[in-house]
């Protein structure tokens, strides 16, 4: 009775081998409930990369697996593929969404950044750099390249990393403290655009929970045009917007992101976009990655 | 106004018994338990108190000026001296004679000590009032608690806290009996004071409960009243006590007391999950102490002690029901159900700081035994088990049949004590279910130590979480980890990273992830199924 049936490794094993032989580059893999997550990614977690692990946004999310235990499920409706392992059911779905064609969380390397004060603009350079020693209440990690602004301002940083959102879950996204009202400035050039944009913004954790720190303003410049304004305020969670890119032309477009707040202090701030084409109405396929990603 | 009965010496045996025999089980498990997060900086309070009672001795001129006093004593300056010095002298002594196997056993001799002293106390207080069955059953009902039985391992003021909690009450009551008790009252509210806080609201409870019985008395008619000299006892020893077992009072005192009373006033929040939702500040649900107790003792126990409260409602009665010449008594059961309701409500308060763990209200599972103890004896009684064939071995068994759920589920428990539910939560799964706390501290690492052992042969370096790196060369001393595994500053520069569940550190998880460009742990840590530490290894390190 102490016991409560959980299953055994052999289970968990056999599941595992079962989804590794169909799993395809497109789909992502979901634990019900959440708590087995951790036992979920040591059986499959070298399949999964960071944007499938910590989601962004649903763009380019083909099927989802899950792989639960003890009855739970992350979504109510019938699987196209169901078997169980034991103890540990293995379920997929098909959910056709955007077509991804470009990741600026990707891209983030090839990108131009800057950070504009009242002594004009000064380019940060990308670079090799200490990591952060990681712990609780440090905000996200430090990727090991990364766009460094000022030295004497540790966290004056840019480059892909994962944010724990207001919700905890995990997002894959370019960390862009602002600075103040001058704005810290990343430009991608030749960003081939489909119908939309998909941009998402948050604060980290332990700094947005407290809702005392004042909001971030992230504003996205297509082809030196204002295409839309994000201002997060604490409470927020993980939020965005989408900008409709199918009157920019079938050329590739330059596309920057500016962050801006009147007071920078505990601005951890973390921004996702993704250049989509819609294979299926957005608010059909932002509802199923919901029902994937949340119990 | 004497209603109990006197104890004997084969009552003192049987206590002694108790003490000796749980001192020996804690102490031969206690290796299975990495040292936690609280006890790392407890053992550095102790060592820098040890070198301060070794400068008493070598250069007592000096040793007492400010500046030496502040030097050894500024260090936890939170927390009075009591068992801090305790844990000192033990290390001290370990020091000079060896007297334990391991360093870590040295400083939690003291915590250990008081557990059993505990035992011994709730089997000779319910022995006073109650038959000799129940006394023991009380006994062994607090010992076989699974977070009672983890926190009498460790070098903590918790279990501590409860036994001079429980001999406080005891001394009072005592001492409405008998004056003699007086200067024993103060004392052992004097070490209660200068063990933790947990301490400060006894003189109200008491107060509660004499008033009580003054009205009772009044409204019999006795003339012969309980006296009021308990209060001074506590109000003028026990302070004297707290700041003379405590060197940082000595100078400044004012201030530094003040400076003690508002920290744990105002103390900092912590981040409890429970029932789904990660609580970081008030207010905290008033159920929390009430569901973790349903949650983390034994059906049975419980189920005993709401029996006992019932089968004793009439030594409960309000005051203003007692009769002209009806007989009076110390109304034990009055003030065992204020000790046991006081903590839990005083932790239930939504103005309370977020403490969440049942180590805040463990002074109140003595008092929860013994009335357990009363429901025993109720059913012992009603069902006439003494009587069948003429033996008292049915009783026995019905007994052993009652704390057989506590047993058997404190065994499960280590040495996962605080990730431990019990069935009615539906068990360590059930409890992550339903989103409750699965730990804190961090001690959990030592059931990691022969697998990290083995991952790194030729040693390496840990990233430890929420195991500090004081704990960590605790495992080391006690030969736990490999010297050459040492603890890394570092989460990229280090060969495993290690992550303790619980939600909020989600984001260390993340972190571990970035470092590593990778979400697969290479290990997790599970406890009947359910996820307790994962472990990531650095691409670099697999590589060597």
């Amino acid at each position: 009775m102490i016991r409560a049936a959980t299953p055994s490794d052999e289970s968990w094993e056999a599941a595992a081998a079962f989804v590794r032989a169909r799993y395809r580059s497109s789909d992502r893999i979901v634990a019900a409930p959440a708590w087995v997550d951790p036992i979920v990614r040591s059986q499959l977690g070298d399949l999964l990369s960071l944007r499938m692990a910590a989601p962004p946004d649903p763009a380019g999310i083909e099927r989802v697996w899950e792989l639960s235990i003890r009855g739970a499920s992350s979504r109510d409706e019938p699987a196209v593929l169901e078997q169980d392992f034991d103890g540990v059911r293995v379920r997929l779905w098909s959910t056709p969404s955007d077509e991804l064609i470009y990741d600026f969380v990707d891209e983030i390397a090839a990108a131009e950044v800057e950070l504009v004060d009242a002594n004009g603009s000064r380019i940060c350079p990308w670079r090799a750099a200490q990591q952060a020693r990681g712990g609780l209440e440090t905000g996200p990690m430090t990727p090991r390249e990364r766009f460094v602004c000022d030295a004497r301002r540790p966290w004056l940083w840019v480059g892909a990393t994962v944010l724990s959102d207001l919700e905890l879950q995990a997002r894959r996204c370019i960390w862009q403290h602002p600075a103040g009202p001058g704005p810290v400035r990343v430009t991608f050039a030749d960003v081939p655009l489909g119908d939309r944009i998909l941009v998402r913004g948050g604060i980290d954790y332990q700094a947005e929970r407290r809702r005392v720190h004042a909001p971030v303003t992230l504003r996205v410049w297509i082809n030196e045009r204002l295409a839309a304004e994000l201002v997060h305020q604490d409470g927020d969670g993980w939020a965005g917007l989408e900008i409709d890119t199918r009157e920019a032309g079938s050329e590739p477009a330059t596309v920057r992101f500016e962050t801006t707040a009147d007071n920078p202090d505990a601005g951890l701030f973390c921004w996702s976009a993704s250049s989509v084409r819609g294979r299926k109405p957005m608010v059909d396929a932002e509802r199923r990655l919901d029902g994937a990603t949340h119990e | 106004m004497n209603d109990a009965r006197t104890l004997s010496a084969r009552d003192h045996l049987i206590g002694a018994a108790l003490c000796v025999g749980y001192l020996l089980l804690l102490i031969a498990t206690a290796s299975d338990l990495a040292m936690s997060r609280d006890e790392s900086f407890y053992v550095h309070a102790a060592k820098s108190s040890a070198s301060w009672i070794t400068q008493v001795f070598t250069d007592p001129s000096s040793a007492f000026e400010r500046e030496s006093i502040d030097r050894a004593w500024r260090y936890n300056w939170e927390h009075p001296a009591w068992m801090k010095l305790s844990f000192a002298w033990s290390w001290i002594g370990h020091k000079q004679l060896g007297l334990f196997p391991n360093e870590s056993l040295a400083f939690r001799f003291p915590g250990m000590l008081s557990a059993g002293l505990l035992l011994w106390l709730i089997y000779a207080w319910g022995a006073s009032v109650m038959r000799r069955e129940g006394a023991l059953f009380a006994a062994l009902a607090f010992a076989s608690m699974p977070r009672v039985f983890y926190h009498s391992h460790l070098a903590c003021f918790d279990i501590p806290i409860a036994f001079f909690v429980t001999l406080t009450a005891y001394a009072y009551w005592r001492l409405l009996a008998d004056y003699r008790w007086m200067p024993w009252l103060g004392l052992s509210f004097g070490l209660a004071l200068a063990t933790k806080h947990n301490s400060w609201i006894l003189p109200g409870i008491f107060l509660i409960h004499f008033i009580w019985i003054r009205i009772d008395q009044r409204r019999a008619g006795r003339s012969d009243r309980a006296s009021i000299a308990w209060l001074p006892s506590m109000l003028l020893i026990g302070p004297l006590v707290l700041i003379a077992t405590w060197p940082w009072l000595w100078h400044d005192t004012g201030r530094r007391l003040l400076a003690y009373v508002t920290f744990h006033l105002r103390h900092v929040h912590y981040t409890y999950q429970y029932l789904g939702i990660n609580y970081f500040e008030p207010p905290l649900p008033i159920s929390v102490p009430f569901v973790m107790t349903l949650f983390t003792v034994s059906l049975s126990v419980l189920a005993l002690s709401l029996l006992g409260l019932y089968d004793r409602r009439a030594t409960l009665r309000p005051p203003w029901l007692t009769q002209a010449n009806a007989a009076t008594n110390r109304r034990t059961e009055v003030l065992w159900l204020g000790c046991m309701l006081a903590p839990l409500v005083l932790i239930a308060l939504p103005s309370s700081p977020i403490f969440g763990g049942t180590k805040h209200w463990l002074t109140a599972y003595p008092f929860l035994a013994l009335l357990a103890a009363w429901g025993f004896l109720a059913v012992v009684e009603r069902a006439e088990l003494s009587f069948w064939l003429g033996r008292r071995w049915p009783s026995w068994a019905f007994a052993l049949l009652c704390l057989l759920p506590g047993s058997v589920e404190t065994a499960h428990s280590h040495p996962f004590g605080l990730s431990h539910y019990t069935a009615v939560a539906g068990g360590v799964p059930g409890a992550a279910d339903l989103g409750m706390n699965r730990q804190f501290w961090g001690f959990t690492t030592g059931s990691l130590a022969d697998w990290i052992a083995e991952k790194l042969p030729n040693g390496g370096s840990v990233w430890t979480c929420d195991t500090t790196h004081g704990a960590w060369a605790m495992m080391q001393r006690d030969g736990l980890i490999p010297p050459n595994i040492r603890a890394s500053a570092s989460m990229a520069a280090a060969d495993l990273v290690l992550v303790h569940h619980e939600p909020h550190f989600a984001e260390v998880d993340y972190q571990a992830w970035v470092a590593f460009g990778s979400v697969q742990p290479v290990y997790v840590l599970r406890y009947d199924g359910v996820p307790i530490i994962s472990v990531y290894e650095n691409p670099r390190a697999a590589g060597r």
